[in-house]
C-alpha cells in the first residue's frame, strides 16, 4: 500500500515492502558469486527426449500394486493430519507459553524425511513410522496457526457470556465457534500439504506413490513416473470432490481399516536405540561415567561441527536465500498467470492447472529434472524449491485477489491490476513468502538426498553410514538453524498481523 | 462431538485388531528383504516369487519386505523385521556388525569377483587403459552411498592412487543414487567420470541404452567379493534346529532362471563372513565404518 | 446493592479500561460517587464520549456474575446461528458437555425456549440462520435475546435498542424492564429514558451532573447539557 502514498514533495522514499523487495534480491545478488550454480551439461538431449517421450506415453500399468500405494498416500496423509489436529489443538490453547512454542519450533523444524529415518529405526517400515513423521510437524503447525487465527479472533463476545459459565463452554461458543471457517479452511489446505508429505516418504521407502515414483525416475522408466506424477497432481486437484469435509469421519474409518499391517511394537529397539545407537562410540563403549573419553568425545563433536554441520548449513542457507528470491520473481509471474482480473475465464483455468501441476510435483522431482538438464550444481535445486514455493504461494495469494472486486473506474486490465490489485495483496503475499522460507529452508533437506549439499546431504550421508549419533546432531542442527532463522526474521520484519498469513 | 468419539472408538478397535492380528502373523512368518542392483521396478511380483520358492522349501510362510535403501535393509534386519537379506558387500558387513552372530550364507556366483568400471565421457578423451586413469580435477559421481561397487570400492582405488580424498582430488563429487542414473549423467556430461557397477553396465550395454560414442569404460577395478544373503542367528531358535542351513540349501539349490533374473545372477554358491573381510578393512580405511 | 465511592476510571488504548493510572491513558471518569439500590430501574444519559460506556462496564465487573451484559459491541459470534448466539445467554446453567453436544445438534428444548423468546422480541428470522446474514436492528435483538436469556436478576444494557424504531424499542424496553428486578441502562433515547425509568442519571465529561433521586428531573437542564457538550 504504502506505494500509494500521496506525493508531498518530489522526493519520494521507498515504501516499507519496496524496501523489503529489494533487499531479498540483493542479498540473493551478494551471495550469488559463492554459490554453486554452474551449468554443466553437454547434452541432455538424449535424456530428455526420453523424459518428453516418457510424458508422451504415460503408462498407468507399470507400477505394482498401485492401487494399494494410492490407499495408503492417503491413509498417511489423513491419520496424520487427524493425529496432527488431536496433538495440535490442544497445545494451541497454551502455545503463548515460550516453553511451548520453542518446542513447536523445534519439531516443525525438522523435516518428515527426517522424522521418518529416526522412527525407521523404532518402528521399522511400519504404517506408524510414516503417519508419526507427519503427525510431529504437522501438530506443531497447527498449534502455531491456530493460535495465531484464535487470537485474531475477537473477545467481545466473551464479555456477554455470564462469567459464571465454565471455561470449555465459554471458549468453544465465544472463541472458536468465530473462527471455526478459517480452522477448517487451514486444516482442508493442510491436508493437501500431508498428501504431499505422505508422497514423499515413499522416497525413503514408505508404501506411498513416491515409493514407486522416485524408484521409476531414478531408474530412468519415464513413462511410469509420468503416470504416476499424473496421478499425484490428479489426486490433489480433486481432493474437493473426493474428501468433502462431511466424508472425513468416513475415510477415517477406511483409513484404519485399510491401513497395511501394524507390526508389533518392540520396545526393545526403542530402548536400544536411545541407549546405544544414538550415543557417539565415545559414550557406546563405555560402561561408567569415568570411563568416557572425553578427549575422542570432544574431537568426534567438534569435527562434526566443523566437516558437516558448518558446510551443511552454509550451503543450506545460501540454497534458501537464493531459492527466496527466485520464488519471488516465480509468485509474481504465477499469480499474474492466473489472475481472473488479467484474463478472461478460460485462460485462468489454465493458469490453475499450471499452479496446481507447480506446488503438486514434488520438488525432489523437479530438482531431478533439472539435475538432467543443467547438470550437477545447486541450480536445480533453486529452480525447484522456487518453482514449487513460488507455485503455492500464488495459488494462495490468486484465492485472495480473485475474490477482490474489481475497481468501478475506467482503466485497463494491466492498469486495473498494477494500480488496484497488486497493491491489495502484495503485503499478504510478501508475508506468505517469510513464511514459506522457514519451510523452504526444511524443504532444503530433501535435496540433500539427491545430493546437494545441504545439511540434508550430510543427514542422510549419515544414516546411510549407520551413524545415528551423528545423524542426530546434524538434525539438532537443522532444527536449531531454523528456529534461529525464524527468530531473526520475526525481528527483521513487522509482519501484518491480521492478514490470514498461514500456509 | 458425540459422532466424533464413536469415531474415534472405532479407529482405537480397528488399530488394536490389526496390531493383534500382525502379532500373530509376524510369530511365524519368515521374511526377507532384497534390492538387486540393477532394475528395481515390479520388486514385491518379482520377490514374491522367491518367497513362494522359498516357502516351498521350507514348510514355514515366507514375506518379502520392499526397502528403498541398503540402509533400510540394515535397519530392518537389525530390528529383526527380516531375518534374511540379499545385502550388497558393505551393507552385509554393516548388519552383520550390528546383529551379533548372523552369518553370510550364500553369494551369487558373479559376487565371488566382482569389480566396478570407471566410466567416462568423451569430451574428457580418456580411453581405456589398465592403469589408473588421471582423472584429478574432473568431475566425478559414486552411485548410492552405501554401495560396494558404486562408492565403496571405487573410492577405496581413488584414494589408493590418486593419495588424497574424492573431494580433494576432484572438482565435484556427487551421489548419483543408483546405477542407471550414473551411466545417464555420465552419458549426459553431468559428470565427466562415474564408477558403477559391471553388471549393471554390461546389462545396459546389452539393451542398448548406451552410446557408446558418448561414454565408455576408461577402467576397471581389481576384483573384490560384493552381494551375499545374510541371514540373523536367532533364525533357528525360531523357526526350528538347522533352519539357517535348510534356508542355505534352498538359496543353493536355486536353480529357476526366472527366480535368478530377478537378483540377477546366474546361480548362488557357498558365503563365509570371512569372505568378506577384504571389504571390511576397506570400509574401515576409507572411514565409512569405524 | 452496589456502592461506588470516587471512582476514578481511565482508558488504555492497549490495554482497555483500567483503574491504574498509564501514561498511555487518558481519564474517562473523574471522583465518581454512587449507589444503586435492589429493584431500581436506572438510565444513564450524556453526550457521547461522556463515560457511559466505561461507568456501565464498571459497574458490570463489579456485579460479575450477577448481571447479564447487553453490550453496544453486541458480541455476537458472526458464524453461528441466531439460536446459538441466543443459547449462549444460557451456557452457565449446563454442563460443558450439554453445551458443546447442543453446538452439534441443538435440544428440542432449549431450541422452543429460544423461539418464544424469539417471538416476544419480534424476531421472526429461522432459528438456523447465520447472524451475519442479519440487518442491524435484527442482529441487536439477538443480542438483546442473549442477554435475557441468561435470566438475571440484573440487566445492564448499553444503547441496546439504538438500531430499532422509537416504537418497538419502547415495547422491547417494556419487556425488559418487566424480566429485571434491576435494571441498569445507557439510553440514547432521553424521551424514553425518563418517561420509562425510575431514575435517570446524566453524565459529562465523566462527572456526574445529575441525579434525579436527589432533583427532581429538570428537562430543560437536560437540554442544556447536550447543547453544551455539542458546543463545546
Amino acid at each position: 500500500m504504502s506505494q500509494l502514498q500521496q506525493v508531498k514533495n518530489t522526493h519520494y522514499p521507498l515504501g516499507y515492502w519496496q524496501k523489503v523487495t529489494l533487499s531479498i534480491l540483493l542479498i540473493a545478488l551478494i551471495i550469488l558469486p559463492f554459490a554453486d550454480i554452474e551449468i554443466v551439461n553437454f547434452d541432455p538431449f538424449l535424456e530428455l527426449t526420453r523424459m518428453v517421450d516418457g510424458l508422451m506415453t504415460p503408462d498407468f500399468f507399470a507400477t505394482e500394486y498401485l492401487f494399494q500405494a494410492i490407499i495408503q498416500t492417503v491413509n498417511f496423509a489423513i491419520l496424520g493430519v487427524c493425529l496432527g489436529l488431536i496433538l495440535g489443538t490442544p497445545l494451541a490453547l497454551i502455545y503463548q507459553h515460550p516453553i511451548i512454542s520453542g518446542c513447536c519450533a523445534f519439531l516443525r523444524a525438522i523435516h518428515e524425511i527426517f522424522w521418518a529415518l529416526l522412527f525407521l529405526q523404532i518402528f521399522g517400515l511400519s504404517p506408524l513410522t510414516g503417519i508419526l513423521a507427519i503427525t510431529i510437524p504437522f501438530a506443531a503447525t497447527f498449534a502455531r496457526v491456530f493460535h495465531d487465527i484464535i487470537n485474531q479472533s475477537s473477545d467481545s463476545p466473551l464479555e456477554s457470556i455470564d462469567s459464571r459459565a465454565d471455561i470449555i463452554s465459554r471458549f468453544t461458543y465465544g472463541k472458536i465457534a468465530q473462527v471455526m471457517p478459517q480452522l477448517m479452511a487451514y486444516t482442508r489446505y493442510r491436508f493437501e500439504c500431508a498428501l504431499r508429505s505422505s508422497a514423499v516418504l515413499g522416497f525413503i521407502g514408505m508404501p506411498t506413490l513416491g515409493f514407486y515414483m522416485e524408484t521409476a525416475f531414478r531408474q530412468g522408466h519415464y513413462s511410469e513416473g509420468a503416470a504416476l506424477l499424473i496421478i499425484f497432481i490428479a489426486l490433489i486437484g480433486t481432493i474437493r470432490y473426493w474428501c468433502p469435509p462431511k466424508l472425513l469421519g468416513v475415510y477415517l474409518v477406511i483409513a484404519c481399516v485399510t491401513l497395511i499391517d501394524i507390526p508389533n511394537v518392540d520396545s526393545s529397539l526403542l530402548v536400544r536405540f536411545i541407549s546405544q545407537d544414538i550415543l557417539p562410540s565415545a559414550l557406546a563403549n563405555a560402561s561408567r561415567l569415568a570411563e568416557v573419553q572425553w578427549s575422542s568425545l570432544y574431537t568426534w563433536f567438534s569435527t562434526l561441527i566443523s566437516e558437516q554441520a558448518i558446510p551443511g548449513a552454509l550451503a543450506t542457507i545460501t540454497l534458501a536465500l537464493l531459492a527466496l528470491a527466485v520464488s519471488h520473481i516465480v509468485t509474481l509471474n504465477a499469480h499474474a498467470m492466473a489472475s481472473k482480473h488479467l484474463w478472461p475465464t478460460p485462460l485462468t483455468w489454465l493458469g490453475q492447472l499450471i499452479l496446481l501441476i507447480g506446488r503438486s510435483v514434488p520438488e525432489y522431482i523437479l530438482a531431478f529434472i533439472f539435475l538432467m538438464l543443467l547438470g550437477p550444481s545447486m541450480l536445480p535445486a533453486v529452480i525447484a524449491l522456487a518453482i514449487h514455493n513460488g507455485c503455492v504461494i500464488a495459488y494462495l495469494t490468486v484465492k485472495q485477489s480473485n475474490s477482490i472486486a474489481p475497481q468501478q473506474m475506467q482503466m485497463s486490465k494491466l492498469n486495473q491490476f498494477n494500480y488496484h490489485i497488486m497493491p491489495s495483496i502484495y503485503p499478504n503475499m510478501m508475508a506468505l513468502m517469510f513464511y514459506r522460507f522457514e519451510i523452504i529452508v526444511r524443504e532444503t533437506a530433501v535435496f540433500g538426498i539427491l545430493g546437494i549439499m545441504t545439511l540434508g546431504f550430510y543427514i542422510d550421508s549419515n544414516f546411510s553410514e549407520i551413524r545415528y549419533s551423528n545423524a542426530l546432531v546434524l538434525i539438532t542442527c537443522t532444527a536449531l538453524l531454523n528456529v534461529a532463522i525464524d527468530i531473526l526474521s520475526r525481528r527483521l520484519l513487522k509482519l501484518p498481523k491480521t492478514s490470514q498469513t498461514s500456509c | 462431538m458425540n459422532k466424533m468419539t464413536k469415531l474415534f472408538v472405532l479407529c482405537a478397535l480397528t488399530l488394536s485388531v490389526n496390531v493383534l492380528v500382525s502379532i500373530n502373523v509376524s510369530a511365524t512368518t519368515f521374511t526377507f528383504t532384497a534390492i538387486p542392483d540393477a532394475d528395481e521396478s515390479q520388486l514385491r511380483t518379482r520377490f514374491e516369487k522367491v518367497a513362494l520358492y522359498l516357502e516351498k522349501k521350507l514348510g514355514v510362510e515366507v514375506k518379502y519386505v520392499p526397502v528403498k535403501s541398503y540402509s533400510a535393509a540394515v535397519t530392518a534386519f537389525k530390528n529383526n523385521q527380516v531375518q534374511l537379506a540379499w545385502f550388497g558387500g558393505l551393507s552385509g558387513v554393516q548388519a552383520r556388525r550390528l546383529v551379533p552372530g548372523s552369518k553370510a550364507i550364500a553369494q551369487g556366483y558373479e559376487d565371488q569377483f566382482f569389480k566396478s568400471y570407471f566410466i567416462a565421457h568423451y569430451s574428457t578423451g580418456l580411453a581405456m587403459s589398465e592403469n589408473f586413469p588421471d582423472i584429478t580435477q574432473k568431475t566425478f559421481t559414486f552411485g548410492s552411498k552405501g554401495s560396494t561397487s558404486g562408492r565403496l570400492m571405487p573410492q577405496y582405488y581413488i584414494e589408493q592412487h590418486l593419495k588424497e580424498k574424492p573431494q580433494q582430488a576432484f572438482k565435484r563429487v556427487g551421489f548419483s543414487g543408483d546405477h542407471s542414473r550414473t551411466i545417464a549423467q555420465v552419458q549426459a556430461g553431468a559428470y565427466q567420470v562415474g564408477a558403477v557397477n559391471y553388471t549393471v553396465w554390461e546389462s545396459a550395454l546389452a539393451a542398448g541404452k548406451i552410446d557408446t560414442n558418448k561414454v565408455k569404460v576408461i577402467w576397471e577395478t581389481p576384483v573384490y567379493p560384493d552381494y551375499q544373503w545374510t541371514i540373523r542367528a536367532d533364525v533357528d531358535a525360531k523357526f526350528g534346529k538347522h533352519f539357517a542351513d535348510k534356508v542355505q540349501t534352498a538359496l543353493l539349490n536355486m536353480d529357476s532362471p526366472e527366480l535368478l533374473k530377478s537378483f540377477p545372477r546366474s546361480s548362488f554358491v557357498k558365503a563365509e563372513n570371512k569372505d568378506f573381510q577384504p571389504v571390511e578393512d576397506v570400509a574401515k580405511q576409507i572411514g565409512l565404518i569405524d | 446493592m452496589i456502592t461506588i465511592d470516587n471512582l476514578n476510571l481511565h482508558y488504555d488504548k492497549t490495554a482497555g479500561y483500567n483503574t491504574d493510572i498509564k501514561e498511555t491513558s487518558t481519564q474517562v471518569i473523574f471522583d465518581l460517587s454512587l449507589t444503586i439500590n435492589e429493584g431500581e430501574k436506572v438510565a444513564i444519559i450524556g453526550p457521547s464520549g461522556a463515560g457511559k460506556s466505561s461507568l456501565l462496564h464498571h459497574l458490570y465487573q463489579e456485579l460479575q456474575g450477577n448481571a447479564a451484559l447487553c453490550s453496544q459491541r453486541q458480541g455476537l459470534v458472526d458464524n453461528l446461528s441466531i439460536y446459538h448466539n441466543i443459547f449462549m445467554g444460557a451456557l452457565a446453567r449446563h454442563h460443558w458437555l450439554f453445551n458443546l453436544v447442543n453446538l452439534i445438534r441443538p435440544f428440542k428444548k432449549e431450541l422452543s425456549n429460544v423461539s418464544s423468546l424469539c417471538q416476544q422480541l419480534e424476531l421472526d428470522q429461522p432459528l438456523a440462520k447465520k447472524v451475519d446474514k442479519l440487518s442491524g436492528g435484527q442482529r441487536q435483538r439477538v443480542a438483546l435475546a442473549r442477554a435475557l436469556y441468561q435470566q438475571q436478576n440484573i440487566f445492564i444494557g448499553d444503547e441496546p435498542f439504538s438500531a430499532l424504531d422509537p416504537l418497538m424499542a419502547s415495547r422491547l424496553l417494556e419487556t425488559v424492564l418487566k424480566r429485571h428486578k434491576t435494571v441498569i441502562m445507557v439510553m440514547h433515547d432521553r424521551e424514553l429514558a425518563m418517561s420509562a425509568f425510575d431514575r435517570v442519571i446524566a453524565l459529562d465529561k465523566g462527572h456526574l451532573v445529575l441525579d434525579s433521586q436527589q432533583h427532581s428531573v429538570d428537562h430543560q437542564q437536560i437540554t442544556a447539557l447536550y447543547q453544551t457538550s455539542a458546543v463545546a
